[in-house]
This record gives C-alpha cells, structure tokens and sequence, in this order.
C-alpha cells in the first residue's frame, strides 16, 4: 500500500533521514521504533507532507504522493495522529472529532461521530468541553478517534503512548489492537518498542536516519539487539 | 435611568462598527500572527467606493455597497497574496514592516483616488424613533441591526461551517490542522477576503453615520487594536464583547465623566481590564 | 532650426519695442501659507484660492504701480496643514529661498501664531486671514496685520444678542481645547452673565470627533434654553444634526462660519432649520455689497464651487497689500509698507464690511474689524437677520491693554 524508497529528509543543511525504504502492505500494522532522533518522526511527517522530501519517493495505493502537501497527502487517504497529541485546545470534543472528517463531503459524518463516542465513551462525557481542558490519556483518545473520523485508509500514529501514564498506555494499545482489528492498515512509531513490537506484525529499527533492522514482531522482539538496546531486559 | 439608555443606545451603533472592524483584525491575527494595520485605511477604501459610486455614477445605494462588498473580498486576498504571502515564513518583524508600509500605500492611494475632503456618504435617511424618551435615528438603527447581522452571520460562519472550523483550527494548532486536511495556502485567502469585506461594511457604516476622511483609517485601527487586546488577542467572542464594551464606555465616559478626555477614560478603562485579566475579557489564560 | 530662429527673433523685437513704449514692467512674488489639504482645508483652500483671486485681478488691471514701475504679482502657496511646523516651514522657505516679502493666507490659529511669534525679525510683512485666536494682534508686532477680528470680539456681541432673546441656561458644546474658541465662549458668557443668565455646562469634542450624541444627550438631560456651538464647520454640521436626532428642540446658536454647501454634506436642511450663526459678517449674499455680489460671482465662475464665507479675509489682504505698497511706494522696504497698511483707510475693493477705527482699517495692533451678524439657517440658506451690537473701538481700545 505505501511503498517508501530510499527516502532522505533534511532540516536545513542537516540530514536526518539518510535514505531509507520500508513498505506497509494493506492490512498490516507496521511499526517503526528506535531511539529519540533515530529519524522515525522525519519520517512520518515526510510521508504526511509536513517536511519537504530531499531525495527518493514515497508511494501510496501506486500513486506517487512525494512532496505532496499536507492536505493533498490527507484527501490521497492518510491520516496522522501526531505526536503530543495535538488536539484544538479551545474546541469542544465534538468539534475536534468533527475537524477530523474535514475533507469528507458524505453524509455519514454524524453516524461516525456516534460510532467514535461509542468506541471511547469518555469522550461522549467530555462531548462539550474544551479539549485542552481534557487529561492527557483523554486528549490521546480524542487524537485517535480524530484521527478516525476520516476514515484514513492508511492510520500513522506517531508516538501515540508518549508521556502517559502506564495505566493509560496499555489502554492505548489495546485501542490500536481494535483499530487493527477493524482491519486498518497501521504505521506506528513508538519509543515503548516492547508495545509497538507487541502490536506490530512487522518492524522496523531505525538508528541515526538509517534502518539498521527489520522482521516481523516477533522476530524483533526476540533479536539479540533489540532485546539489548531497546527493550532492557 | 432614560439617560443611561440613551448613552447605550449611543455607544452600541459606534461599537459594532468596531466589532466589525475587530472581527476582521482578530481572524488575521489568530490564524497568521500579523498585526494588520492597513485594515482601518483599507475599510475607508470601501467607504470612499461606495460613497464615489452613490455621488458620480448613480448607483442605488445597496448596490454600491455590493460592488464595495466584492471589491473587499477581491482586495482582501490581493493584500494577503501580494503584500503578506511572501513574508510568511520570514521574520516577524517583516509582516510588520509590510503592513506598515500597505498602511501608508492605502493611505497614499485614498488621498489620489478621493481627495482629502471629508466625505459623508448620502442614505436620505433622516427619520428619528422615539421609544420611551430614547431616540434612534432610522439611520443609527439600521446600522445596529447589519452589525448585529454580521456578526450573527460571522459566528455561524465560523462556528457551523467546515471553512469557519478550519479558521479556528489553524488559529489553535496549524500543523494539526494541516493533517486534518486543511489547505492551509487557501485558509488565509479566505480569512483576508472575509475580514476585508467585513471592513468595508465598518467603512461604509462610518462614511454614513459620520463621516470619511484621512486619518480616520487610522483612528479605526486603533480603537480596532484596542478592542483586540480588551477582548482577548485573535478570540472572536473577545472582538464582540471587546467592541460593545468599548462603545459604551466612550459613550457612557462622554456623558457622565467628561467629554473631553472620553478616549482617555476609555483607555483607562481598558488598561484597568488588563490589570485584572491580563489575557483580556475573552481570551484563554 | 528655421522655426526656433524665427520664434527666437520675433522674442527679441518683442522685447525690445516693449521696453521702448512703457515703463520698466516687473514681476513681485507674494507668499502664500495655507491649509491646502487636511480638516482646515475648508479654510485655507479658499483663502489661497482667494488671494490667486485678486492677483489675477490687479494684474488684469494694470498691476501694482510702485513709484516709476509696475508690478505684475504672481503667487507662490505652500501647503501648511494648519500644522505650526509645516507652517514656519513654509514661511522660512518663502523668505529664505524664494525671496518673498510679503506673506499672506493663515487661516488657521495654531500655524499662525508660530509664524507670529518669530515674524518680527524677519524683513517681511505678515497679513493674517481668517485665523481668529486673540492673541496674534495683542503683541504689538509692526510688521503682522490681520483682516479677520479676534474670535471674543464676537463672542461678546454673540453673548449680548444671546441674552436679548431672553435665553437664561445656555450649554456650551465646542472644541474648546481650541483657545480662540473659548475666547468667544468666555467672551460670550461675559455678556450673558451681565443679563443675569448662565452656561450650565461646557462639553467639548476634538477635531476628528463625528459622533458628539454622547455630549448632546448629557446637555439634552440639563433642559438647556438654548444650546451654543463654537468649532470648525464639519463636527458642528454632526452637531445640529445629532441635536435633531436627539429630540433637542430649543434654539442651536452656533459660531462656525460653514457654507450652505459645506453644512448640506452632513445635514438636511431640515435638520439645519432654524439654527443660528453667530459670527463676523463675512460674505453671505443677502448681506453683501455689490463687492461682495460680484465675489461670489467671480469666485463661483473661476472655481466651480461658492466660496466660503471666511474666504474674502484674504482676499482683502490682497487689495490691503496693493494700496500698502503703493502709497509706501517700495517693495524692498517692509518697514515702510506695514507702517502704511496701518495708515490705511479701507480700501475700495474689499469684500467684508470692516468698521474703521480713526478712519483707518487697521487698529494700532494691526487689526481689523468686521461687523458682526445674526444668520439664520432659513428654507436652506444662511439668512443675514440683523447686525449682533458691535463695538469696534471699544475692542480695539480693550485690545491694546493685552499683553
């Protein structure tokens, strides 16, 4: 479904992805782990048109979406629920769900928005307030339910359990275990690289803007490497 | 008590045309940080438009106020296209410079095309209501009720439709609005041409109950800015409250305090609000 | 080649049989220093379009005959914006670079008095126009005369007719941070207070004020007998009108000086029925002598608009200066020519009804005086109703013992 070859990403004169290519196949939970500043973020926001791409392509569906804009990469069927969450702080819930099927014209929107507060009953009790004003585990949620909402035919999650509480991230995984469930195709970023490998049915290690290693989650989980450097057991 | 209400029947007609005019500045400056000073000069623009169409060609007065209306919008997303565009991701400092500078480029151009006369642009409409002992000019209340219209239209606007929720969205959280698909290239477009247009019906409302002259652009910005920090910087409800509060504080400041110092008071008023809620009426802390 | 020698040859026989059969034939320049543009433009566009006015009338009459020469004037305006930098500006460049003499225009108070408080050492003569701030004629300066008489001159007589309508409680709304219009007001209630009545209040508003209902509906809840009017034509037209739209039903007198023309922009002549204009008599047609008849005639012809009623105080000036330099019989000694505007009777020519003082149009400060008149806005003209009692030599005498 998304094929990325050989992608590099600069913030100025500084390289932060040096040529890397992965593929997420329809259906699959991909997930991308590694060390702070491994380049796995760069990457995700190449893909979603908010950095500009310095060298290789991106591909979705076999269209090529390479330094598409961000709104363009969002009409083409990827979502992104960013990092820290990122909801409208002054918006009420419901206005914020409702941002997230901005580019729908159906008429199905209101049935989602139902669907979603079914899905995390919380937010039907914080329906009308502020989001800012909503815990962070709450924000989390609503961030992926927004995410939803427009029916993303590729859902990026970019640190999704960041700054949480432990209790609250395994309620987060356990979220992105339904939506895979539901038979979305999922990119995930996570530096919890045990939850990600958990959920995860392949992998990829990201170190200093390369990918050093990649298999299914399993695998990864039980590689020498890993096990050493990133799951500290 | 007749008048106290007569005072805020006198402060509301001049505070909505600053709600107006602060509508148009607080949109800009949520969704692109820029303080738009050429917003009072460009408003005036339509006031002299719809007056030169009214008194040289002939136009029925609803009529000219239209073709004003769409010149906004057309000169609205001129000025965000030419003059503040470019400077988009440069420094701060140089949206400044620019709006500074378009300031003075629609001053410049009002005092070619219009003259430096006042102008006052004709309605015929010079029946007074009487209710209670308060009176209203026909004309007063009928700028009350399109001011009150347009906000009306401009918080549906903003709150009801998916273009008005994008505006906010890029305002609160611009890369997330981004990946909610919002193209955030026509986003300040639409928010110029509204705003503008908004300008000019504060304009043509001036240029009707009182009158249009040079400096008077600037005189609007001001109270326009003053209004946005009342009200709470770049918050739509602030700009409504903001602007009725301050009409009738001048109003009320003028009959009951001293008429010569009613802008001082005003300010004072303002500088008072501040010290209370630094963040100002409406805005978030 | 062939044309350009023939114009060049034909330019030089012109020259020299001209120089053959009349005397020597020379061009002054005079100054003008004026608000072309801005809110006193409604002043100062006048007076420089009044000045260009009479030059080209002098000179269409032969000129100003100086001795064995003849003068052929010829203006040169600088914009002032009644601004007191613009307008010293203006008059250092005009005696500094153009070589200028003799100055004229100075329609408004403020730029006025700047240019007043350094012309006394300058080599020139100053001739004030419609600037009415007292002070400008109460410092003895030689060289400085001005047409128009100071604004409490009026007042004072405004106050007397004021208080022969019987009206007990005035309230004052003006822009009274201007001082030659507090002047008349002080002036004004001097009189009133003499016939037993009172100002109960003075509101006031600035220059770019339109919306003055604030003001009115405090003085609306006094129950005034009558209300008073002093500033410039444009927030008092806002004025008489937001009175109207108020319900304020007693008499509005006013101290302006608006055209009809300049009143209808704001308000209707509904609106305007009825109020009164409390001033010097200026040019208003129903008053007017046939001086003032062909002045409006020639100036509406010329300009395409009716000139404003304050517009003939430059006017006068120009005429004043002709007959100064004439009967001084120079144009370099400045001391000479102002000494004789003073000694001057009233010239023929002028538009305004001034009252001489000694047989003298300029009083020993340099000031003129005008009649002062009641109008009344009637059907939608200004009607001259009568003359306000006016005392030019007991002013001039009181105007003398100022500092």
């Amino acid at each position: 479904m998304l094929q990325i070859n050989d992608l590099k990403v600069a913030y100025g004169p500084i390289d932060v992805v040096h040529g890397i290519s992965l593929t997420v196949n329809a259906g699959e939970c991909v997930a991308l782990i590694g060390a702070n500043g491994a380049g796995k973020s760069s990457t995700l926001k190449a893909i979603c048109g908010l950095v500009p791409v310095k060298g290789g392509s991106i591909t979705f569906e076999g269209r090529d979406i390479t330094n598409l804009s961000g709104h363009a990469v969002v009409q083409a069927g990827i979502t992104m629920c960013p990092e820290g969450r990122q909801v409208f702080p002054q918006m009420s819930t419901v206005k914020n769900l409702r941002m997230g099927a901005y580019m729908r014209r159906d008429a199905e929107q209101e049935a989602d928005l139902e669907r979603m507060m079914d899905m995390f009953p919380i937010l039907r009790d914080r329906a009308h307030q502020a989001a800012g004003t909503l815990s962070g585990g709450e924000q989390e949620m609503l961030a992926i339910a927004r995410a939803l909402m427009a029916r993303p035919k590729l859902c990026i999650f970019d640190e999704p359990s960041l700054g949480l509480a432990p209790k609250i991230v395994a309620e987060v995984a356990a979220t992105i275990a339904r939506i895979k469930a539901m038979g979305k195709t999922i990119l995930l970023v996570e530096q919890n690289s045990l939850m990600a490998l958990r959920l995860a049915d392949r992998a990829y290690l990201f170190e200093a803007g390369e990918i050093v290693l990649s298999g299914t989650g399993e695998e990864l989980q039980s590689h020498p490497e890993v096990v050493k450097a990133y799951l500290g057991h | 008590m007749i008048e106290i209400l007569q005072q805020i029947v006198n402060g509301v007609a001049i505070g909505g045309v600053y709600v107006l005019i602060a509508l148009g500045l607080t949109t800009v400056f949520g969704i692109l940080g820029i303080a738009h000073f050429a917003h009072g000069s460009v408003s005036m623009f339509g006031g002299y438009l719809t007056f030169f169409l009214v008194t040289s060609w002939g136009f029925p007065l609803l009529l000219a106020i239209l073709v004003a209306l769409i010149v906004g919008f057309v000169l609205g997303m001129l000025i965000e296209l030419l003059a503040y565009r470019p400077v988009r991701n440069a420094n701060h400092i140089n949206a400044f410079i620019v709006a500074l500078g378009l300031t003075m480029m629609v001053e410049g151009l009002n005092l070619q095309f219009f003259g430096h006369e006042q102008v006052v642009i004709p309605t015929n409409l010079s029946r007074v209501f009487d209710i209670g002992g308060v009176t209203i000019p026909e004309l007063r209340l009928y700028v009350i009720i399109a001011a009150a219209l347009l906000i009306i239209a401009m918080t549906l606007f903003v709150e009801k439709t998916k273009t008005g929720q994008a505006i906010r969205a890029v305002a609160e959280n611009r890369d997330a609005a981004i990946l909610m698909g919002v193209n955030v290239k026509t986003i300040p477009l639409v928010v110029f041409a509204i705003s503008t247009a908004l300008g000019v019906c504060a304009g043509v409302m001036v240029g009707s109950l009182f009158a249009i002259a040079p400096g008077i652009g600037e005189w609007l910005v001001v109270k326009g800015f003053a209004v946005l920090i009342l009200g709470g910087l770049g918050s739509i409800p602030g700009a409504i409250v903001g602007g009725l509060v301050l009409g009738v504080t001048e109003a009320l400041a003028a009959g009951f305090i001293s008429s010569a110092y009613k802008d001082v008071i005003a300010f004072v008023v303002m500088i008072a609000v501040l010290l209370l809620r630094p963040q100002g009426l409406m805005g978030k802390a | 080649m062939t044309k350009r020698l023939t114009f060049t040859t034909l330019t030089a026989m012109m020259a020299l049989t001209g120089g053959m059969v009349m005397a020597e034939e020379k061009t002054l320049d005079i100054g003008v220093t004026d608000a072309l543009t801005g809110g006193a433009a409604v002043y100062g566009l006048p007076q420089s379009n009044a000045v260009q006015m009479a030059v080209e009338e002098i000179n269409a009459a032969g000129g100003v005959k100086v001795g064995e020469d003849t003068y052929m004037l010829n203006v040169i305006a600088y914009d002032d914006k009644a601004n007191p930098t613009e307008a010293t500006n203006a008059v250092r460049k005009l005696i500094d670079r153009d070589g200028v003499k003799f100055i004229l225009g100075f329609c408004c108070s403020g730029a006025t008095g700047a240019v007043a408080s350094f012309i006394a050492n300058e080599d020139a003569v100053m001739l004030v126009g419609n600037a009415a701030e007292r002070s400008i004629t109460t410092k003895e300066i030689a060289n400085l005369t001005r047409t128009r008489p100071p604004a409490d001159y009026t007042g004072a007589a405004a106050g007397t007719f004021v208080a022969q309508k019987g009206h007990k409680k005035v309230a004052v709304l003006g822009a009274l941070d201007v001082g030659f219009y507090a002047s008349y007001v002080d002036a004004f209630e001097a009189e009133l207070k003499k016939a037993g009545g009172e100002i109960v209040t003075r509101e006031s508003f600035g220059l770019k004020d339109r919306d003055m209902s604030p003001q009115l509906t405090k003085i609306r809840e006094l129950q005034p007998d009558a209300i008073l009017v002093v500033g410039y034509v444009e927030p008092a037209a806002f004025i008489y009108r937001q009175a109207v739209e108020l319900g304020i039903d007693v008499p509005r007198y006013g101290f302006t000086s608006g055209s009809e023309e300049q009143f209808l922009r704001v308000a209707t002549s509904e609106q305007m029925e009825g109020v009164w204009d409390l001033r010097p008599t200026e040019l208003t047609l129903l008053s007017a002598s046939e001086n003032g008849v062909a002045y409006h005639a020639n100036y509406t012809e010329k300009f395409g608009i009716a000139p404003s009623p304050s517009s003939p105080y430059a006017y006068d000036q120009t005429y004043a200066l002709k007959h100064a330099l004439e009967a001084a019989g120079t144009v370099e000694d400045t001391a000479a020519v102002a000494a004789a505007l003073r000694e001057m009777p009233i010239p023929a020519e002028v538009v305004m009804q001034y009252l001489p003082v000694d047989g003298k149009m300029f009083d020993a400060n340099g000031q003129a005086y005008t009649s002062n008149g009641a109008f009344q806005w009637q059907g939608g003209n200004w009607v001259f109703v009568q003359d306000l009692p006016s005392d030019a030599a007991a002013y001039s005498a009181f105007l003398s013992t100022i500092d």
